[in-house]
């Protein structure tokens, strides 16, 4: 069963299709992750992301294009997928008019395990995820965070090798998203497989060890946070004025600096100028402010955020560019 | 598009599909667990119970207490005709809720859940099938005692007491296979909530329920005689008063074999419609 062939990939997916109706959700998709690897699928609503999860969790039958998980294709092997995938959907996948510990050892029963070993993992896992004292009441009772801890060890009890996480932490706050993250990471540490999608771009730049931009049912890039970066473009320097006037600022730069290079925010009071010069260019723009008298509170040199390569990646992808 | 299919599920993957299909003994296990799952919320929430069990002791205080004296037929008192109808039409009106309750998980999370475990599909909806077998069961219990304080005998002892609850959770499982199929072809939860007893409604009232066929109208003499309930009503009264109870048995038989089979495989076809 455990044959290199078999265990080489996690997820393998070429040319996926997928309608609804006269709706095209995916175009072509291929995506490949490798084992013991975090990977991100990141794109804005309506993106097909979902639909792709649901295709390699063997929810939904793709129309074209194969898939495999662990090797086992998820057409002709779905059992076999399900065997060794652990899915947390975008909706929690609980009872909620039962106790936390009769869902974990249901979904663990169902998953195989027998009466004694799905008792003992549904406790040893309420306890890794703060949930043993909550563990004897009804899931009506949790708040959100609790639900999607019992959510994701519920996806864990059958010591999934690829663990498939649909939008894991829309609608957290940030503590209880924080600490999902930790858990997560504890996960990978472990040597669980993931793929997640998100729309928290910081999250897939933190977390993840590789990044898959789907954008009107097609992968537009892949690699590392950083990468997708650096492609994206060149760094920023960032500047907080000390008062108002952004675009006056901007305007008595124009005649050194190239006006597209320059961006204003009047309400933020920033001014970007993209750093074709690198440190050069923020020692440029720091005398050309000082010569012209206006107040600086702050100026540094980044990297573009992620939602900048975000833009800059998905802003030449409309439908009518990609179709085929 | 033929040939995309063709292509995607061959005869040697097809072959390799059904190599790993879970069989029946593990259709047997996720059943029970489901249905278990099922009981275990029906112990938590007891609430859950009043419908299939008040409505029962209800219905049948009410119509019995109303129509007792107003009619008579041969052979008997009338409530010793009456009753056996009433606990039928109970059972007929209990039975939507098991579609009702698989609708209404079928889009949740947790449907998917179970759609990604390595379990029986079908075990989803024969472990709520069963667990309202359950239900039926103690509902019937609880009629016949009902039934009891209101006058009823069965002369028949603890046979035909046996005979009438066997009778009730057949006939009501059975009815809830079909509900299963209907409320899963409509699909939609609000929907189903109304559309679901309609069938019903006819199904327990043109038959032999408050009268014998040959007193209904002429037009509704046929449905009534071909009508499971009038059936299933037969052989409680039969258990009940003694006498022949082969021919309406049978006929109760195929009922609930067409009833529980048909729907329920093109049921099973309709929830396993993905991979």
């Amino acid at each position: 069963m455990t044959n290199a062939d078999e265990t080489e990939l996690a997820i393998e997916a070429r040319g996926v299709e997928k309608s609804f109706g006269s709706v095209q959700a995916l175009r072509g998709v291929d995506l490949t992750v490798r084992p013991g690897m975090l990977a991100a699928l990141l794109g804005p609503n309506g993106a097909g992301k979902t639909t792709l999860v649901r295709i390699i969790a063997t929810l939904l039958c793709q129309d074209g294009g194969t898939v495999r998980v662990l090797g086992r294709d998820v057409l002709a092997r779905p059992y076999a997928v399900r065997s060794v995938i652990g899915l947390t959907g975008q909706y929690a996948g609980l009872d909620e008019a039962l106790p936390g510990r009769d869902n974990l050892v249901l979904i663990g029963r169902l998953a195989g395990l027998g009466r004694r070993q799905a008792r003992q993992r549904a406790a040893d896992l309420a306890e890794r995820f703060g949930l043993a004292a909550a563990a004897g009441r009804s899931v009506r009772t949790y708040s959100g965070g609790m639900r999607r801890r019992l959510d994701l060890a519920a996806s864990l009890m059958n010591r999934p090798a690829l663990l498939i996480l649909d939008e894991p932490t829309t609608g957290l706050d940030p503590g209880s998203r924080v600490e999902f993250w930790a858990a997560l990471r504890e996960l990978r540490e472990a040597g669980t497989t993931m793929l997640l999608t998100t729309q928290y771009l910081e999250e897939a730049d933190r977390f993840a060890d590789a990044v898959h931009v789907l954008d009107h049912g097609v992968i537009i890039a892949s690699g590392a946070a950083a990468d997708l970066k650096a492609r994206a473009g060149t760094q920023v320097v960032d500047v907080l004025l000390a008062g108002p006037g952004a675009a006056a600022a901007a305007a008595s730069l124009g005649n050194r600096i190239a006006p597209s290079d320059l961006h204003a925010d009047e309400a933020s009071r920033r001014l970007t100028v993209v750093a074709r010069d690198g440190i050069g260019t923020l020692l440029t723009t720091a005398r050309l402010l000082q010569a012209d008298g206006i107040g600086v509170a702050d100026i540094s040199l980044r990297q573009p955020s992620l939602d900048e390569a975000f833009l800059a990646l998905t802003s030449g992808t409309q439908p009518s560019g990609a179709s085929r | 598009m033929t040939e995309a299919r063709i292509t995607r599920v061959g005869p040697s993957r097809l072959a390799e599909q059904q190599r790993e299909r879970p069989g029946p003994g593990r259709l047997a296990r996720d059943s029970l667990l489901i249905a278990g799952r099922y009981l275990r919320v029906l112990r938590g929430n007891p609430g859950r119970l009043i419908y299939p069990l008040l409505q029962p002791v209800l219905i049948l205080g009410l119509f019995v207490s109303v129509l007792e004296n107003l009619a008579s037929v041969p052979g008997g008192p009338y409530r010793q005709f009456l009753i056996p109808g009433v606990m039928i039409q109970n059972v007929v009106l209990t039975a939507p809720a098991t579609g009702l309750a698989l609708v209404r998980d079928a889009d949740t999370g947790l449907a998917d859940r179970f759609r990604s475990l390595p379990m029986s599909r079908s075990a989803v909806l024969t472990g709520r099938c069963l667990s309202d077998a359950v239900v039926f069961f103690i509902q019937a219990l609880v009629m016949i005692g009902v039934a009891y304080l209101l006058g009823f005998r069965v002369h028949t002892g603890l046979a035909g007491i046996a005979g009438t609850v066997a009778v009730a959770v057949a006939f009501g499982t059975a009815l809830g296979v079909t509900c299963v199929w209907l409320a899963l072809l409509i699909r939609d939860v609000e929907t189903a909530e109304r559309a679901l007893f309609f069938p019903f409604i006819p199904l327990a009232f043109v038959s032999s329920a408050y009268a014998p066929v040959g007193r209904l109208a002429g037009w509704l003499q046929p449905i009534a005689r071909v009508n499971p309930v009038s059936s299933a009503a037969q052989v409680l009264r039969a258990l009940a008063n003694g006498g022949p109870v082969a021919v309406p048995a049978l006929h109760l038989a195929a009922w609930i074999a067409v009833l529980a089979i048909v729907p329920g495989v093109l049921a099973v076809r309709r929830w396993q419609s993905s991979p």
